[in-house]
């Protein structure tokens, strides 16, 4: 068979027919892997080996005012060991020295480990846990030990980094500081200044690089240029004092063990700042036993009781409908206003409007109101919106209490919401809003808010910082605020507040009772339940801090009344603070002189100086002294015996050459 | 005067696409081995670096190739290939380990590779025994000598466990074919791969009923009926092959080539199973078509592809370099990439056909033929379309003797082809 022309086309037709068929081929599958499948390894690329890795920042401090860390972060880290990873030989070698390691580790017997880590290998656990929550220097400690110490690859070595919040002031106005959580649903609580100033100041900027998956949960970074750095949270300087807050805290718990009580809060307020110092909220838990669980002080708006009569009475005075000394008939303790009646814990009598407040009067307090304003409620209620008693405090902490101030018209407004009002009933108010108040009274009429934050800091250099903010310039004339701060001093002196009274400190302030949960009277009546309150400020002549103490439910059996529940928890701040704060301890500097010292390193020093090339007399000087003379002339040094140079070789006068060799004689 | 016109006559198509696919190959050498900022193009310590000076030395060594009379290749044809033979021998007293082949000679801080020059000295050679006027491709005994031709450097291939370069001879199958060689070759041949195929996708027992229904269709079909031994003995040596494949497959092959025909046939049929196997023995492969699936239609450009730097794709700078074009330079630069291949190769196979010399004419189709199998293999494997065997893409890869056995291969090619005219 010849090899003709068209043979010939028809092989080269074959030989380019497979070129162009395998050409359209690579085209197909190119756009199957690009287009059809695309998705798929698209997915499978980033799931699997890159991933653009979070480099979490590091969260802020909070400081107290004193500049006491009270919340930070701190890493933690998980050690594991991967036990299939180690090869068999290296595995024999060094699991028993392991085992020993972990074992003066933690304690527990180096047979628990072998035997653990044993089976743990037999089961191929390639993620077995040896340490949780370790701090650095542990973690670095356990990175040395055997088998570990051969990193990942060879060790099987596994470290997982996790950064926790800790108090370092421990469950001390925990709540307050509060902290940020997410669960596993990614739903975030933020709680007290933690959380409140986390998103704003603590967070930082998250940084985050591309990473790529080198096996083991090991990534490595692709390159330098797709890192974003983190930014860093900045620092929060709070207000909170913790010598007082320590002191509240304790203070308040005590009393709380002491009245079984359900739950309480006290908060302690500067009063020419506005700035909060100390606030703690303890709960009963069903342990009986008193934790931070809500922050009351901020979140529990309730009935305010007899601590609103000082508002009340201070709208009369300020309206000038009324003055201290208008006398008030509080009859025989018993009177009734539109049907319902009101009772005082005993009959006063004609008495007059300061005693009436100093003995805590309902009567007399429904009465002042009731007999001016009924006519006009409105004013009565304007002049408690001019002090913004209905409005939050806008503060920057979450779920803060809303006040309820009913006015004409509302709900629950009736006639006889005037007379209640009066002593604190039919309206709601936070602690925290009445302490406000009661700030504003000591301040001399400047209300101002409270403040938790003082300064916002990026290590040392300054952010924001916060000054006081004034709420109302001023509640009331200088004469109404006199008045009302002499009233609230002879609460003390001689009223329902006497029994705190102390010659040693001055305080002022107001006593409340007030019945809670009596929604079916009834019931109530079985199990009567009160909330004890004592709102004031401390001292007298010059009022540095307000506080409001407020306990709900005490055991009635062992006490109920504001004075003798709430009362001293307030009585033992304030004294505390006058007596205990403590002065700053100076510790003066050790010097230990000592004469025989001093001269021996005159004598050294002097000798040094002055002989240079010239062979000076060491004798009498201890070994090291003369050794050193002797080395700086650049003498080779031999020496025998022990303590004090007896004799020298090359005597003294004589000049030095460079490593010559001296022996010195010691005795 | 007659010296200027010469230099004319090369065909300068070849060598722009020459340039064309080294250059943009350099680029992409440069975008998956560099690490960090380019500080010296011609550094000597980075891949790169070294391929660019591979290159301007390919310059020189092509003005040398040029220079030399275009007899001189047909003259000296059996010198250089058994020089060649020689150099492939010497491998195994001092010959270097890279990679589990022993392929190299370590010349102080640079290898070389004799195998990506034994593929123009072979071509030489073929080239010359079949354009013997003695020669004829029809008869056996010819056959058989040009069959110990290729096998001898092949087979040295093979021993230096090179498998991937060994299967490169198999281009000459085309040059014989096109050449001459009965179709009986072809069609046994096919019949051969289809067989081993259906073993081992189907088992044995289905694909020797396939195979009965073919012969004894063929032989009822046939007017003239041979003996009917004929169709018997057939199926008998189908159903030896056949259990040979089998018995090499689950027996013989090592296990990682044994997982890469599995993969690249499904033959397991657990899914989760085989996605399992991707993940190991595949691991260049299903990184490969993750990277060109990254890059979509225009990809993500120069530099910029996040799994080239990451260094995501094991071998990228060399035998997978078609990677990154897939994923820097996305369906566009690809598609560009194979026609220029084709075009190449179809350019250099036209340029043979118009030979008047049988020795041109057949070492112009040993070229393309060379070539095309080393694209074949090179951009079927990183894709998936055959099984993974190393094989560098010409021209692309990395590697100072694969670029200067081709730059020799090719520019031979392009000095002969300029002397067409001078023929006769």
């Amino acid at each position: 068979m010849a090899v003709n022309e068209a043979n010939i086309l028809n092989r080269l037709y074959f030989v380019a027919g497979c070129m162009f068929i395998f050409g359209l081929a690579v085209v197909i599958k190119l756009l199957t892997i690009q287009y059809i499948h695309g998705d798929k390894y698209r997915e499978l690329a980033d799931s699997r080996t890159i991933e653009d890795k979070p480099i979490p920042a590091n969260r802020g401090n909070v400081y107290s005012v004193n500049g006491n860390l009270l919340a930070t972060s701190i890493p933690k880290y998980d050690i594991r060991i991967d036990t299939k990873t180690p090869k068999k030989k290296i595995w024999q070698e060094q699991i028993g020295p392991l085992c020993d390691s972990l074992s003066k580790y933690s304690g527990r017997s180096s047979s628990y480990y072998r035997e653990n880590l044993r089976k743990a290998r037999a089961k191929k656990n390639r993620y077995y846990l040896l340490a949780r929550d370790i701090g650095y220097s542990d973690y670095i400690r356990l990175r040395d030990f055997p088998l570990l110490k051969l990193g990942a690859f060879k060790g099987g070595l596994i470290v997982e980094q996790t950064t926790k919040r800790e108090h370092p002031m421990g469950g001390i106005s925990m709540r307050t500081i509060g902290y940020e959580r997410t669960d596993e649903e990614g739903n975030i609580t933020r709680a007290g200044l933690d959380g409140a100033f986390g998103e704003k100041y603590l967070k930082g900027v998250d940084g985050h690089r591309m990473k790529q998956k080198i096996g083991k949960g090991q990534w490595k970074p692709i390159k330098d240029s797709n890192e974003v750095e983190p930014q860093d949270g900045y620092d929060i300087y709070t207000t909170i004092n913790v010598n007082i807050q320590d002191i509240a805290h304790h203070s308040l718990l005590e009393q709380l063990e002491k009245y079984d009580a359900e739950h309480g809060c006290v908060v302690v307020m500067e009063v020419k700042t506005g700035e909060i110092r100390a606030i703690s909220n303890l709960g009963k838990s069903k342990s009986g036993k008193y934790y931070e669980k809500r922050n009351y002080a901020v979140w529990e708006s309730h009935e305010p009781g007899s601590t609103f009569k000082l508002m009340a009475v201070m709208a009369a005075l300020e309206d000038k409908v009324i003055d201290t000394s208008t006398i008030i008939d509080t009859r025989s303790g018993y009177k009734t206003f539109y049907g319902r009646g009101i009772t005082d814990t005993r009959g006063y009598g004609k008495i007059s409007v300061g005693t009436a407040f100093e003995k805590s009067s309902n009567i007399g307090m429904a009465t002042i109101i009731d007999d001016n304003y009924s006519k006009n409620p409105s004013k009565f209620i304007n002049r408690l919106k001019q002090w913004k008693l209905h409005e939050n405090l806008n503060l920057p902490i979450v779920g803060e209490g809303e006040p309820v101030i009913p006015k004409p018209g509302d709900k629950i407004w009736s006639r006889n919401a005037l007379p209640s009002m009066a002593y604190g009933y039919n309206m709601q108010l936070t602690p925290l809003q009445t302490l406000t108040f009661y700030n504003a009274v000591a301040n001399d009429g400047e209300m101002l808010k409270p403040r938790f934050l003082r300064q916002v800091k990026e290590l040392d250099r300054e952010i924001e910082s916060f000054d006081k903010e004034i709420r109302v310039k001023k509640i009331a004339s200088d004469e109404t605020i006199k008045k009302a701060q002499k009233l609230l001093e002879n609460v003390v002196e001689h009223g329902t507040g006497r029994g705190m009274y102390s010659k040693y400190f001055s305080m002022a302030g107001k006593t409340g009772t007030a019945r809670t949960d009596y929604g079916d009277f009834e019931k109530w009546k079985k199990d009567r339940k009160y909330v004890s309150s004592f709102a004031g400020y401390f001292p007298v002549e010059n009022p540095k801090y307000s506080c409001i103490v407020v306990i709900h439910k005490p055991s009635i059996k062992i006490g109920l009344y504001g004075a003798d529940v709430a009362g001293p928890v307030f009585k033992r701040i304030a004294q505390k603070i006058f007596t205990d704060t403590p002065i700053i301890d100076e510790i003066e500097s050790l010097e230990v002189e000592n004469a025989a010292i001093d001269k021996e390193f005159q004598n050294f020093y002097d000798i040094a100086n002055t002989y240079l090339t010239i062979m000076p007399s060491v004798i009498g000087l201890p070994v090291m002294d003369a050794m050193a003379l002797c080395e700086n002339l650049g003498l080779k040094v031999k020496m025998s015996g022990n303590g004090v140079v007896k004799s020298q070789s090359i005597p003294k006068g004589q000049k030095v050459k460079k490593n010559q060799t001296i022996v010195l004689e010691l005795s | 005067m007659r010296q200027t016109d010469r230099h004319f006559k090369f065909d300068w198509i070849t060598i722009m696409l020459f340039f064309m696919l080294a250059g943009f190959g350099w680029l992409n050498i440069l975008s998956a081995s560099h690490t960090g900022e380019i500080i010296d193009y011609l550094s000597f310590t980075e891949f790169y670096g070294k391929q660019l000076i591979f290159i301007i030395l390919s310059v020189v060594l092509i003005i040398l190739i040029l220079s030399i009379d275009a007899k001189f290749y047909e003259r000296f044809s059996s010198v250089i290939y058994f020089a060649s033979l020689l150099s492939l021998v010497g491998l195994f007293v001092f010959g270097k380990s890279i990679n589990g082949a022993t392929s190299w000679y370590d010349l102080g801080g640079m290898t070389l590779q004799p195998s990506e020059f034994a593929k123009a000295a072979t071509a030489l050679a073929v080239a010359k025994y079949v354009s013997d006027l003695q020669t004829d491709i029809r008869q056996f005994k010819h056959q058989i000598r040009i069959f110990i031709i290729i096998v001898i450097p092949a087979f040295l291939i093979l021993l230096q466990k090179d498998a991937g370069s060994t299967l490169v001879y198999g281009a000459f199958f085309f040059v014989l074919y096109r050449e001459g060689l009965p179709k009986i070759y072809l069609i046994i041949g096919s019949l051969l791969i289809g067989l081993a195929i259906c073993a081992l996708k189907f088992g044995v027992i289905i694909t020797m009923f396939i195979s009965a229904i073919i012969v004894f269709g063929y032989y009822f079909s046939k007017k003239k009926k041979s003996s009917f031994l004929q169709p018997i003995i057939t199926l008998v040596i189908a159903l030896i092959i056949s259990f040979l494949v089998r018995f090499t497959y689950d027996t013989l092959l090592p296990f990682h080539q044994k997982d890469r025909i599995t993969i690249w046939l499904s033959l397991e049929k657990d899914a989760a199973k085989l996605e399992q196997m991707k993940k190991k023995a595949a691991y260049n492969l299903l990184e490969s078509e993750k990277a060109i699936s990254a890059g979509g239609w225009k990809g993500k450009g120069f530099m910029e592809g996040t799994r080239t730097t990451g260094k995501f794709v094991p071998e990228q700078h060399t035998d997978y370099i078609f990677t990154t074009v897939g994923e820097e330079w996305g369906f566009i630069g690809s598609f560009a990439v194979v026609l220029v291949f084709v075009l190449l190769i179809l350019r250099i196979l036209h340029l043979a056909e118009l030979q008047k010399s049988q020795f041109s004419r057949v070492y112009g189709y040993s070229v393309g033929a060379i070539l095309f199998i080393h694209f074949l293999i090179n951009i079927g494997m990183v894709m998936g379309l055959i099984p993974t065997i190393g094989i560098p893409l010409p021209l692309f890869s990395y590697g100072g003797s694969g670029l200067w056995g081709f730059t020799i291969l090719v520019f031979i090619f392009v000095k002969l082809d300029s002397n067409r005219i001078n023929e006769w």
